[in-house]
Formats: structure tokens, C-alpha cells, sequence
């Protein structure tokens, strides 16, 4: 354990006594701050709907100053520019002639243009369609109105107390007996994707490091002065921890930055950085245990090598296993109480998402996260010593990247 | 203090590179051991240090079985390497501790033997900035920074200047002098003669000579003598012994200054100098040849070629 400690805290200098780290750290959490700042500063009520006035906290809706030109030929005699109005308030309408005037209109800077046939049927002209292009849905929606209205006045009917009839309001008061996924479900996305870079950024400098003990000979002297289990548990640990640093700085940094300014963002963040402390807390059990989890994995692949740039040859099938959770965790966020995220949460490979993401969204008992938990805790420690064992065998094992499946193999011989 | 090889035994994949290597060597004293590249010294060491693990064979000390992690050994290994990246004295402090010293006596220590090893003002700068020599120094150091009790030095001396050199060499002089077991391997015979009591040459995966130097010289110089003459030359001398001595010598070999000889089975030295005495060769240097550690080295391993 002494031996342990040593190297933990000589690793841990490596990390925090490196300029570049610290600067790199200090630059990410006052980047992040600062954007949260930005409402305070800058009028963004475009973005956020909120209009900070004479810098209280008086709000005011603002409207759309920009308008967007929009054209109209009208051949079935039915358009009613005030409707129009009303359906696309960000707009102003112009009528036009033909078919061709619309077009050239169009390619002229329009924002789209409807060149209307019959009571029930348009053409649709636009540019470029953008992806979230809602211009054809709102003008259905004022078609749809034409030709109730026109319904409406030959029948002798009345509109509006049709649409009461119709459109009568249903007031709701929800009661939530446990978790809210709609709300929950962004948030665990981001943590989700948080984990995975953790993974996958600091897990590389893990290996790297590793790497490097090899290439400049000096593991030879480590090893023969002390425990491949001291040494592999210390710098993975250290790496660990170097890389919770940064994290822990950044994200702390964001969510701070948040609380503080949460009204100038009309709370438009809540769903990503309004987290409750319970989701936290299951994050940072599973998030760091899977974290270490690969961590022992990467220091194990970078003993596998002698050249920092054969590690992404050694790494490819573990950043397989990675990508795969990652992808799969993702997608079972909308079936969180189905059968494969439940067996899922359970695999130490897994389970830092998809328990996580259960306790987030999800039913879970308390059994099934104290088992998970354990499952990962023993995963850990048999990977970082079958890790630290690999470390060993690689000792002075230099030139072409040893497969893991050799390594394997040459363990199970020398025991 | 005494520590012993036996019968060590190692391959790699189906090739068997050490074939039973035995030696010993006790506290106060250095054993040498030599060989040629690649013929088993630095595996050897590696066994010794549990870097790697043998077939078979025993290694003890005192009697018992040697482990060692349970004692304070400084290892020079044969691919030097330390961090380029952090400073000397850091890693020096680091390796240390790592072997058992506290904080406190790690500096202290560190400081010593930089100081020692003429690398002080060193100390605080990172080590990829000291020139090759000077990295090896620290190498040294950083080996001996935990004040060890066995040292075991793979090739110490290959990338020194002289200058350096001689820094080792007294330091390995004192290492003796107070007591520690030494074992260092080279190529470089002139050092193994200067500090080695005990020598083993190992070719091709064993022991071909093993024995305190002292009486491995007597051996190789017994009925050996050196002659050189005033009034012939060493080819006319060869000639002349080869073709008209040949009852009482054979010439063996041949230095820059004098022939070596060999004397028959049966004749004495005494009968050579009376036979000399009646001849006309006027004697410009005769008498025991001691051979060289090299010379031994080279007869030794070029028999077993």
C-alpha cells in the first residue's frame, strides 16, 4: 500500500505539476462559465426568448424584429392574407401573379413561396429546404382554415362555435408517482456521453503513459524496484484522478455558472444542467467505476506495446466494446424499463450507462443497483490486476504490439 | 553474505539460451562475468533480478532461497532508461522511496550520490537536457541511490569516457571496500581485471570458466614462459625454437614483444634455462608468462567456437 501511495502521488505530480494540463483545465471551466455568462452581457432573447432589461432580472417577450418575405399566387381564389397573418406572425406576405414571378421570387431571397391551385391543393417553392423547414405544416394549417371558413359561410354555419366545439380546452394535473423521462431523458443523455468521453480521452492518456515506460527503458528499473500491482494500480489511478480533475473543474464550473444565471436562460438549460443531487450521486458511483474500469483496460493494452503509435492498433477492440455500449446505451435510454437494458445494467462493460440511466429514468430496486455496484467494484479490481499482470508479462517486451490474446495465453503459461 | 547460482536453466519459445549457469560470489568481493554479445550475461541478471523467471535452476543466499524484493539491491539494468521528462532529483527521490527509504533519507541520499557521481548542479534540471554521459552517470546513480547491500551493474562502463570511467571505477572500488557483493558483467576486460576477484565466462548459454582470477591466470600461465632475444628477431627466434627446441618447447604464441612458449610434458624450466645458457641467443626478457584476462577470454571462447 506504501508502495501504492508512492507512486500515486509521483503520477499525480506528473498531472498536476504539467502546465499544459492545468492551463488546458482552467481554459475549459472559464470557457464554459463564460458562455453561461453570456445572457448577462450580450442581448441573446433571440436564443433564449428572455430580454435582460437595464441588467435586473425584468423580463420582457420580445418579438421577431427580422421578418421573412414569403410569396403567394392565389389561382383557386381562396387565400385570406389575414389568416396568413396570423399563422406565420414572423412574415410578410406578398401576392404575386404567376407561377414564374413566384419562382423568380423564390430564387430572388424569398423564404418560400405557395403557388395555390384548388381549394384543397398548393405547390410548395422553396430555395433550399432546410432540415426543420415547417413552412408546408403551417400553411396546411391555414388551407385547412380557408376551407372550414369557406364551409362555414356557405353552410351558414359558424365558425368560431364550431372550433369551441371542437377545441375545447382539457386541463391536466400531473402526478408523477416516480421518474419523469421526459425530463430526465436529455440529461442523462449529456452524462452519458460525458462518461464516454472520459472513457475514451483520459483512458488514451492512460495507455500513453504506459507506453512511454516502455519506450524510455525505464520499466525495467520499476519493475525490479517494486509490485507491477503497485505500479499499474498507482499511474491508472493517478490517471483517473487527473482526468476527474479536469472533468469535475469544467463540469463544476458549468453547473455553477448555470445556477447563477438560470433565469437570464429561462431555465432553456434545465433539461441538460438542472440536475437532481440523487442523479449525481448514481453518476459518480457507476461513472467513475466504469471509467476505472476501462482505465485498467487501456494501461493493460499500453503495455501490449512499445511505441506510443501502436496503441491505437492495441486499443481498436476495446474502442469496439466502447463504441457498441455507448451506441446501444443510448439508444435503450427510450425503453430504460426493457429486458436488454436491464441485463445490460448489470455487465461491468455496461453497466456505468445503463444502471446509471435506470436510476435516472427508470424502475430499478435497490438490490439490483447495490449488485450492479458490486459486480463493478470486483470487475475493477480483476482487471486491474489481470491489467497489472499484463503490465509484468509486457516488461521488456519490445518491438511488434503483443495481441491480447497472446498475452492471454502466455499468462495462462506461466502459471 | 553469499550468494549462489545453480544450474540455471532458460529458453525462449523452444530455443534454450542458458544451460545451466552456476556460479557464487560473497559480500566484500566482485564477480565479473564475461562473455561475448548474446551469450547469456544480461538473461542472467534479468533471472537474478526476477525480471524474468528461470526453468530451473536455484539461486540462494546464505543458504536460502534469494528473493529479491526482500533485500536492498541497486540494479544497473543493460537498456538504461529513466523519465526524460521529469527531473533528476525527482526520480531519484521517487526510485528511493519506491525501495524503502523514507522521504527524508531519499533526499538526502539522492544528493549524495550525485554529488558522488559528480552530477549535482544536474539535479533540478530534467534528465533528456544532460548529454549521454552524464544521463549514465545518473543512471548510476539513481542504482545506487538506496544505499544497497548487493549491486548488480549490466555493461556499467559501455558509453563512459575515460574520465567517467574512472569516476566508476572508484566508486565501485569503494562498494567493495565496504562490503557490498558486486556483480557486474562486461566485454571490457580491463575493468573486470581491475576490481573482480572471481570471473565466470559464459558462452553460448553456460559457464565455460568459472574460478577466483587469481588462480585461473596461474593456471593458464603454468609452463608458460616469455622469450625475447637481443640478436634475433622474434620471427628467427620462432624458427629457430620450432625447428631445432622442439624436445623441450613449442612457441604458443606471439606478443608484440616477446614469444610465448610452451613447455613440453616432462621438461622443467630449469632445463630450459641451461639450454638457453649454451646457446647463442642472447636473452633480452625471459620468464613466467601470466596471461592476460583477455588473453584467457579469447583462448576460452575461441576453443569452445
Amino acid at each position: 500500500m506504501r508502495k501504492f501511495s508512492i507512486v500515486l502521488k509521483y503520477e499525480l505530480k506528473e498531472y498536476f505539476s504539467n502546465k499544459a494540463f492545468m492551463a488546458l483545465t482552467i481554459v475549459l471551466a472559464l470557457l464554459g462559465a463564460a458562455l453561461l455568462f453570456l445572457p448577462r452581457f450580450v442581448d441573446m432573447s433571440g436564443f433564449t426568448g428572455v430580454k435582460v432589461v437595464g441588467g435586473e432580472d425584468e423580463t420582457e417577450q420580445v418579438s421577431q424584429e427580422h421578418k421573412d418575405d414569403f410569396g403567394y399566387v392565389d389561382l383557386a381564389g381562396v387565400v385570406r392574407e389575414d389568416v396568413l397573418q396570423q399563422v406565420f406572425p414572423d412574415g410578410v406576405w406578398h401576392r404575386l401573379e404567376s407561377a414564374e414571378d413566384l419562382e423568380s421570387a423564390v430564387q430572388g431571397g424569398y423564404k418560400a413561396g405557395f403557388l395555390v391551385t384548388g381549394a384543397t391543393q398548393y405547390e410548395y417553392y422553396v430555395f433550399n429546404k432546410a432540415m426543420t423547414d415547417n413552412n408546408m405544416a403551417r400553411f396546411n394549417q391555414a388551407m385547412q382554415l380557408f376551407y372550414r371558413m369557406d364551409y362555414c359561410a356557405e353552410k351558414g354555419l359558424d365558425l368560431g362555435e364550431l372550433a369551441a366545439a371542437y377545441e375545447v380546452p382539457i386541463n391536466v394535473t400531473e402526478q408523477i408517482l416516480n421518474k419523469d423521462s421526459s425530463s430526465n431523458y436529455w440529461y442523462c443523455y449529456v452524462l452519458v456521453i460525458i462518461v464516454f468521453m472520459l472513457i475514451v480521452y483520459y483512458g488514451q492518456m492512460i495507455a500513453v503513459s504506459v507506453t512511454n515506460e516502455k519506450s524510455n527503458r525505464a520499466i525495467e528499473v520499476l519493475v525490479t524496484s517494486t509490485t507491477s500491482n503497485s505500479l499499474l494500480f498507482g499511474k491508472v489511478i493517478a490517471g483517473a484522478i487527473g482526468g476527474l480533475f479536469q472533468m469535475g473543474v469544467t463540469l463544476g464550473a458549468i453547473l455553477l455558472a448555470y445556477q447563477v444565471n438560470r433565469g437570464q436562460w429561462g431555465g432553456m438549460l434545465d433539461m441538460f444542467l438542472h440536475i437532481p443531487a440523487q442523479v449525481l450521486l448514481a453518476f459518480m458511483f457507476f461513472g467513475i467505476g466504469g471509467y476505472l474500469f476501462y482505465a485498467f483496460l487501456y494501461g493493460a493494452m499500453g503495455a501490449l506495446v512499445s511505441k506510443t503509435e501502436d496503441i491505437s492498433k492495441s486499443v481498436s477492440g476495446l474502442m469496439v466494446i466502447i463504441m457498441v455500449v455507448y451506441f446501444f446505451s443510448l439508444l435503450q435510454l427510450t425503453n430504460i424499463d426493457g429486458t436488454v437494458i436491464k441485463v445490460l445494467s448489470f455487465l461491468p462493460f455496461s453497466s456505468y450507462s445503463t444502471m446509471f440511466a435506470r436510476i435516472a429514468m427508470g424502475t430499478v430496486a435497490p438490490w439490483e443497483i447495490i449488485v450492479s455496484f458490486l459486480i463493478l467494484v470486483l470487475s475493477i479490481l480483476g482487471t486491474g490486476c489481470l491489467g497489472a499482470k499484463i503490465y509484468r508479462m509486457g516488461t521488456l517486451r519490445y518491438g511488434n504490439p503483443i495481441k491480447l490474446g497472446t498475452a492471454l495465453k502466455d499468462l495462462k503459461k506461466s502459471r | 553474505m553469499k550468494l549462489e547460482v545453480k544450474d540455471l536453466r532458460k529458453s525462449f519459445g523452444e530455443k534454450e539460451v542458458l544451460h545451466g549457469i552456476s556460479f557464487a560470489v560473497e559480500a566484500g568481493s566482485a564477480l565479473g562475468l564475461l562473455g561475448r554479445n548474446g551469450a547469456g550475461k544480461t538473461t542472467t541478471i534479468r533471472i537474478l533480478m526476477d525480471v524474468f523467471h528461470s526453468d530451473s535452476g536455484e539461486i540462494s543466499l546464505d543458504g536460502r532461497k534469494f528473493v529479491p524484493s526482500k533485500h536492498k539491491i541497486g540494479y544497473l539494468p543493460e537498456e538504461r532508461g529513466l523519465y526524460p521528462k521529469r527531473t533528476v532529483i525527482d526520480q531519484m527521490v521517487y526510485l528511493a522511496s519506491l525501495r524503502g527509504m523514507s522521504a527524508r533519507e531519499a533526499k538526502e541520499s539522492a544528493g549524495k550520490w550525485l554529488k558522488r557521481l559528480e552530477v549535482e548542479e544536474y539535479g533540478n534540471r530534467k534528465l533528456e537536457t544532460l548529454s549521454k554521459g552524464n544521463q549514465q552517470k545518473v543512471q548510476l546513480a539513481a542504482s545506487l541511490v538506496n544505499n544497497p547491500e548487493i549491486v548488480i551493474l549490466d555493461e556499467p562502463f559501455s558509453g563512459l569516457d575515460p574520465v567517467n570511467s574512472q569516476i566508476l571505477k572508484d566508486v565501485v572500488s569503494e562498494l567493495i571496500t565496504e562490503g557490498r557483493l558486486v556483480i557486474f558483467s562486461s566485454h571490457q576486460m580491463s575493468y573486470v581485471e581491475e576490481f573482480c576477484d572471481n570471473i565466470a565466462v559464459i558462452n553460448q548459454g553456460q559457464v565455460v570458466l568459472e574460478g577466483k582470477l587469481k588462480n585461473i591466470k596461474k593456471d593458464y600461465g603454468k609452463n608458460r614462459l616469455m622469450l625475447a632475444s637481443e640478436n634475433y628477431s622474434l620471427d628467427e627466434l620462432a624458427g629457430r625454437l620450432e625447428k631445432e627446441w622442439t624436445e623441450l618447447v613449442s612457441v604458443s604464441g606471439r606478443k608484440k614483444e616477446f614469444l610465448i612458449l610452451e613447455l613440453k610434458a616432462g621438461v622443467d624450466k630449469q632445463a630450459m634455462v641451461e639450454r638457453l645458457a649454451k646457446s647463442d641467443i642472447v636473452i633480452e626478457k625471459y620468464g613466467n608468462y601470466e596471461p592476460s584476462l583477455n588473453d584467457i577470454f579469447v583462448a576460452k571462447v575461441g576453443e569452445e567456437e
